[in-house]
């Protein structure tokens, strides 16, 4: 009964996102400003899908850390509160919003492709260091998909399509900027993330650091992230360029994030 | 040329090196070595470990170098904590390399840990303190969910602490032992020991002794070992034998000594199925079955550098995010033109 009511209220939290990204990318391409409606959409959306989750979370005694299921939810929840939190306070980059959102759909996809089914919550999760840790890292994520959303706008506005769609954007210098700020942010808490983890591992298993594949994933996202960070210190370089990196990054973080803690056999799985 | 202009020229020749070594692209470069170190070492099976430690010495001269010809370090504190702060994560990272220790080891119900490791991996400059620690296991108790998933770990250990005194614990899941920087911690490692006294037919000390069986319920379907009577060159094998369901995958259970068993003993030809009191008779002694107890297995880590480490790691990213607080808040993110109070 309450997983049914679980699973109700996390549908209907995704209508609303979707309907909420439908009408950002239609209000981008046909140029209309429906930033109210968008604005209110995403915030029932999170209002339905913490529903769901809290129920989730009472009916099985602990919070969405341990499946795919619970994995891919609890960040498209904080990946949306990020971004609304974006949406709602820079009102000059709301177009973004029509990048950000299909990425957001792709991972709605595959949340609806998998099994709601329960896992077991390990011992070695019965710590404090487990909520610090991963919200450290939903920050970091967070971050990154602001910035992403700000890189797909410079990068299409290379097309005279999309050009038109996001001419109210800012100029492509100052979105470069305000993703590079995101970057750094993000930077600060995936460093955060790796300490927090770091503390967590010496008590779950004997060790702060020992090479697992998301140990050493998350260590390759820092790295690729401080690379990005430093080129742009180091040389000028174009928004395009800059755009591109915040990409990569995100594209590394991303696999780092739902792809490596389902390949990897070691005890340091998706708690993310 | 003169002395002195030679001795101007070498002095200029080291300086720029030293600048060359704190530039910001060499530490670009050191960054995708390291990059592509990280990468080697996680996709070879062979030992990479210098595609690590080669990127990383480099950025320690890279980061020592720039704190030393960088002006930007003298205007800027957060930029200077940040950049002290990694280089002594990397210092702080090469000496617990150079002196961890990392280990096993098996102690039953009732025994004691006597500084002795089943598996051991230590630094060339780890000292041998571990040799001298000593604790008792009191026994353990662990939670297992339907579908035999473990829970909680619960072991009771005692130890002399820090005044001398007698103190007993209990540890398991987040909460080691810690003896003089030795952190012992129950792994997923237990199982069944039964325990002997041989009593040798030349007379002397009885000595009692405990076969530790494999992982239980890892190594479910094979509850045997192989041993040798200390003092002699007999061989023994030794099966555990029970039919009762330890741990019932279908309820919340606890892990349990199987009350009812029969443990099979078998010296070359010759085999016996015994019970707790009963003997095998052996030439060179007598062999007594005195009952089965659980052993536990700990994982035992010795790193000095931890508390340095993570203070060292807390300082760089908390002044990194001065760093940058005050490199943001000096110019907001749309406005054309840096008012040049920033680098």
């Amino acid at each position: 009964m309450e997983q049914l009511l679980e699973l109700k209220l996390l549908w209907a939290a995704l209508v609303a996102y979707v309907l909420c990204g439908s009408l950002a990318i239609v209000g981008v391409v046909l140029r209309k400003r429906p930033e109210r409606s968008v604005l209110a959409l995403l915030l029932l959306g999170l209002a339905l899908h913490t529903a769901s989750i809290a129920v989730r979370w009472d009916r099985l005694g602990h919070g969405p850390f341990i499946t795919m299921f619970e994995i891919l939810s609890s960040n498209i929840w904080s990946l949306m509160l990020a971004f609304t939190i974006a949406y709602w306070r820079i009102a000059a980059i709301r177009a973004s919003a029509a990048v950000v959102m299909p990425i957001l759909f792709i991972m709605m996809g595959w949340l609806m492709m998998t099994s709601p089914g329960e896992g077991h919550f390990p011992p070695t999760y019965h710590t404090v260091w487990l909520f610090i840790h991963i919200g450290f890292g939903k920050v970091f994520l967070g971050a990154a998909l602001v910035a992403v959303g700000l890189a797909g706008a410079i990068l299409l506005r290379r097309t005279a399509r999309g050009a038109a769609w996001f001419q109210r954007l800012p100029a492509d210098a100052r979105l470069d900027e305000l993703a590079y700020r995101c970057m750094a942010l993000g930077f600060i808490f995936e460093t955060l993330m790796l300490i927090a983890g770091a503390i967590w591992a010496q008590d779950a298993w004997g060790r702060y650091w020992a090479w697992d594949p998301l140990e050493t994933w998350a260590f390759i996202t820092w790295l690729a992230l401080g690379i990005s960070l430093h080129a742009r210190v180091t040389f000028r370089l174009s928004p395009r360029t800059g755009a591109l990196m915040v990409l990569a990054v995100f594209a590394v973080a991303f696999l780092t994030f739902f792809g490596v803690p389902f390949v990897s056999t070691s005890p340091h799985k998706g708690a993310v | 040329m003169s002395v002195a202009d030679s001795a101007i020229g070498s002095r200029s020749a080291g300086v720029r090196l030293l600048r060359l070594a704190g530039s910001l692209k060499f530490a670009l470069i050191n960054l995708a070595a390291l990059f592509v170190g990280v990468c080697v070492a996680y996709l070879s099976d062979s030992r990479t470990v210098w595609a690590l430690v080669v990127p990383l010495a480099s950025s320690a001269v890279n980061l020592l170098a720039a704190m030393l010809t960088n002006a930007v370090f003298r205007r800027q504190l957060p930029l200077l904590v940040f950049h002290l702060a990694l280089l002594a994560v990397i210092v702080l990272v090469a000496l617990g390399r150079l002196t961890y220790l990392k280990g096993a080891a098996e102690v039953v119900d009732g025994g004691s840990f006597d500084g002795v490791l089943a598996t051991r991996e230590a630094g060339p400059f780890h000292g041998d303190a571990i040799a001298a620690l000593s604790f008792a296991s009191h026994g353990f108790t662990i939670d297992y969910a339907p579908g035999i998933r473990r829970g909680a770990t619960r072991n009771e250990v005692a130890f002399r602490n820090a005044a001398g005194r007698l103190e007993t614990r209990i540890i398991g899941d987040q909460q080691p032992l810690v003896l003089a920087g030795y952190r012992f911690y129950t792994s997923h490692n237990k199982g069944f020991a039964p325990t002997f006294v041989w009593h040798p037919a030349a007379g002397g000390v009885p000595q009692l002794g405990a076969v530790h069986l494999p992982a239980y319920p890892l190594h479910e379907y094979r509850q045997a070992r192989e041993w040798v009577i200390p003092g002699t060159a007999t061989v023994v094998w030794t099966m555990l034998q029970f039919q009762e369901i330890i741990l019932d995958p279908d309820k919340a259970d606890q892990f349990k000594l199987p009350g009812e068993h029969d443990l099979v003993v078998r010296i070359g030809e010759q085999r016996w199925q015994l019970q707790p009191g009963m003997s095998v008779s052996l030439p060179a002694g007598r062999l007594e079955y005195v009952g089965l107890r659980g052993w536990m297995g700990y994982t035992v880590f010795y790193d000095w550098t931890i508390p340095w480490l993570l203070a060292a790691a807390l300082a760089a990213a908390f002044s990194l995010g001065w760093h940058y607080w005050r490199k943001f808040a000096a110019r907001p993110w749309n406005r054309e033109q840096d008012d040049g109070t920033t680098a």
